[in-house]
């Protein structure tokens, strides 16, 4: 009974190989190859321009255990992780929820919640860099229209203000992306429930929690883990609308390894950023991945 | 082991490979010699590629002068640009097409520590054999050679020397009661503080990119410091920690306080910021002649409307800041002869007529004075003095930016003048040190 079986799994097994021959060479030359270059290169001093380098060992990454940006850019990426996964995931589930119903418009509010996903991002950052203009940003001008000269802000021009100025703009771009997912879920939860909950005499509040949450549970799994991810990856909004400042009052991870391998001519040091980026990438992408291996196991 | 945990530790480490592989991927380069390979650039004998940062405005002249010397030539060179990117984009565009092995055979660029990298890194030809050949030295402004030379080498052709001074709106001037344009450092501030009664805002700087903003601090150093020791201060000859560097600070945030600066200056684009002096929202910025072109005549407005002044330093040689701009050509091209043919005819005195450059190094291509009058008058006044180079030029990327994070700060109340002058001291020693 073994022997056929064996003989079946080694001939599908070459069979599976052979097609996946070409996307792996695809993978491996322009994935595979260029990462463990870069992973190289963390242990090195290369300019980025230059054929020679030296090799450092670890020096990089000791480094930046005393470089006092890396240490600001990682609190930036982790305020900006919690921030925007948390509020666009809320407002997200909120908006689904409200537009599931019987609100009038629908189709139009949908579109209107979704319009910015599909913005460019550098279109993004100049609308938003145009709404944050101390002088004539209509921002400003709206809190003096109402009297609140005093809250009025040069936002992006201070340390104070423009992190959480670029993480609304980020905010207002990533709402739609959860309303969309959670609409979809939505749609798969039977109307049977709500009918038999409203039967047994249970409110719209115990219904969401009791019925609503629990039937979106696989979607919470693709929405939050697909938006921490993102939110890792968060570089050209930042390099778009503050260019990193003002200072390094802006600075992530992801523009701070681009500074020093393109800017700075450090590209050895912005590399071991880039590793550092990466692991804590796959880190937090750990759950996501085993809960959807879970799924296709099943 | 069950089929189930086979198939997810497949998937972890497949899935861990694609994201240690996408993340590291996009900062993978080659330390290896054959980067830049000769098949790329200049693979025919007849083959040229220019890659530039013109913009909109001036991309069609330059590629009709290159059309010209194609004809003359026989060559076909493509020209490719990337407008409006600035220093802070172009050259790392550059640094990448290089990397990539598909570099241009001839590319602008910057002088300064802009264009060092490229010189240092031999990713770019010394060009004294063909300044013998062309007689270079003989046709260009000797200061600007001096900003195109790195450690000696002669590594870029330069074209234009472009210096930075105040150009302002006569209406907005005249508003405020202002009959002439200051004379002195303290005949500018009160040209400030009757402006700013006025209603009228100053000075229109933005400082994202630190461009702008770092030229106002420049200038208060130049007058503060004065040419010699400024340029002590900038070899990191003389420490930064002084009174005279203090002063600077203190000046440069007085201009803040006393909103001689628009409102959130540190963090406006300088795109956005720079033409407001021509569309009325302030008086004057601080910037080159191709404003006379690019912003008021582009914006539809007469330069008789506005005029151009020499920033008072009140100091001897009264100093402009300024920086050089030029051609490179890649260490690989594979016509290394014709792409300095191609720089020869760029700096010919009709062809920097054709491309209505209002800041030629080259000897006898001033701008037309009919129909650029002001970019005449600087050249004839003020462009002949001697200029300190920028200091996004003048100090290298890394500590430019740490500079300019000094005066944010300062800017923003987070550190004293005195304090700014201490970090910058650190900063240049560090730079010294590396």
């Amino acid at each position: 009974m073994g022997v056929p079986a064996r003989r079946k799994t080694r001939h599908g097994g070459l069979v599976a190989w052979a097609f996946a021959l070409p996307a792996l060479l695809v993978y491996f030359a322009f994935l595979v190859y260029p990462a463990l270059s870069s992973l190289w290169f963390s242990f090195t001093d290369w300019d980025g321009l230059s054929a020679g380098y030296n090799v450092v060992g670890l020096g990089n990454y000791a480094d930046m255990a005393a470089d006092p940006v890396v240490r600001q850019a990682a609190v930036n990426n982790l305020i900006w992780a919690v921030v925007t996964v948390v509020v666009p995931v809320v407002a997200g589930l909120a908006l689904a929820v409200v537009l599931n119903g019987t609100v009038r418009g629908k189709p139009f509010l949908r579109l209107i919640f979704y319009t910015p996903a599909v913005l460019p991002l550098v279109s993004v950052a100049s609308i938003w860099g145009w709404l944050y203009n101390p002088q004539y940003g209509a921002i400003n001008a709206a809190l003096r229209a109402v009297g609140l000269d005093s809250l009025a802000q040069p936002w992006l021009g201070q340390d104070s203000t423009a992190l959480g100025a670029t993480m609304v703009a980020a905010i207002w771009l990533r709402v739609g992306f959860p309303m969309l997912l959670y609409l979809a879920a939505l749609q798969s939860i039977s109307p049977d429930l709500y009918e038999a909950a409203t039967v047994d005499g249970a409110g719209k509040w115990q219904q969401f929690w009791h019925i609503t949450m629990p039937g979106l549970r696989p979607a919470h799994y693709v929405v939050i883990a697909l938006s921490v991810i993102d939110s890792f990856k968060v570089f050209d909004l930042i390099y778009a609308m503050t260019y990193g400042g003002p200072g390094t009052a802006t600075q992530v991870m992801g523009t701070w390894m681009y500074f020093n391998v393109f800017q700075y001519n450090q590209a050895g040091y912005g590399t071991a950023i880039a590793v550092v980026i990466t692991v804590v990438a796959i880190a937090v992408s750990i759950p996501y991945v085993r809960s959807q291996t879970k799924e296709h196991a099943v | 082991m069950n089929d189930n945990e086979l198939s997810r530790r497949r998937f972890l480490s497949l899935g861990g490979a694609a994201a240690l592989a996408a993340g590291l991927a996009a900062c993978t380069g080659t330390g290896s010699s054959d980067t830049g390979s000769t098949g790329g650039p200049g693979t025919g004998a007849k083959t040229l590629r220019l890659f530039t940062y013109e913009d909109n405005s001036t991309v069609d002249l330059l590629k009709a002068q290159v059309k010209a010397f194609d004809q003359k030539n026989g060559t076909t060179t493509t020209v490719d640009s990337l407008p409006g990117s600035g220093a802070a984009v172009y050259p790392d565009k550059l640094r990448t097409e290089l990397l990539g092995g598909k570099g241009p055979d001839v590319w602008r660029i910057w002088g300064g520590q802009i264009g060092a990298p490229f010189v240092k890194a031999k990713q770019s030809m010394d060009l004294s054999a063909y300044y013998t050949k062309f007689g270079w030295d003989s046709k260009l402004s000797p200061a600007a050679i001096e900003g195109m030379t790195f450690g000696g080498v002669k590594g870029g052709v330069p074209f234009i020397g472009a210096g930075i001074g105040g150009w302002y709106s006569k209406a907005a001037f005249s508003k405020a009661g202002i009959s002439a344009p200051p004379k002195t450092y303290g005949e500018l501030e009160e040209v400030n503080a009757k402006l700013v009664a006025a209603g009228i805002t100053p000075a229109s700087l933005g400082g994202k990119y630190g461009w702008d903003i770092m030229r106002l601090f420049e200038y208060l150093l130049e007058v503060s410091a004065g040419p010699d020791l400024h340029d002590k201060l900038l070899t990191g000859a003389e420490s930064w920690d002084r009174p005279e560097v203090v002063t600077a600070f203190t000046n440069f945030k007085k201009w803040q306080d006393q909103k001689w600066l628009p409102e959130g200056a540190v963090g406006l684009d300088p795109a956005d910021v720079e033409n407001w002096y021509v569309q009325g929202k302030a008086a004057y910025t601080m910037t080159g002649a191709w404003t006379e072109a690019q912003g008021i005549q582009a914006g539809g407005k007469k330069s008789d409307d506005f005029g151009v002044f020499q920033l008072p330093t009140d100091q001897t040689p009264a100093r402009h800041s300024g920086f050089v701009e030029g051609y490179m050509v890649n260490a690989k091209s594979g016509n290394p002869d014709m792409a300095a043919a191609l720089i020869d005819f760029l700096v010919q005195v009709d062809t920097i007529k054709a491309l209505k450059i209002t800041n030629a190094v080259v000897t006898g291509a001033e701008p037309d004075q009919a129909t650029l009058p002001l970019s005449y008058e600087w050249a004839q006044g003020p462009g002949k003095q001697p200029f300190y180079t920028i200091q996004d030029q003048a100090l290298p990327k890394k500590q430019a930016d740490q500079y300019f994070a000094v005066q944010s700060d300062v800017l923003q109340g987070k550190t004293s003048p005195a304090d700014a002058a201490k970090k910058m001291q650190d900063v240049i020693k560090a730079w010294d040190k590396d």
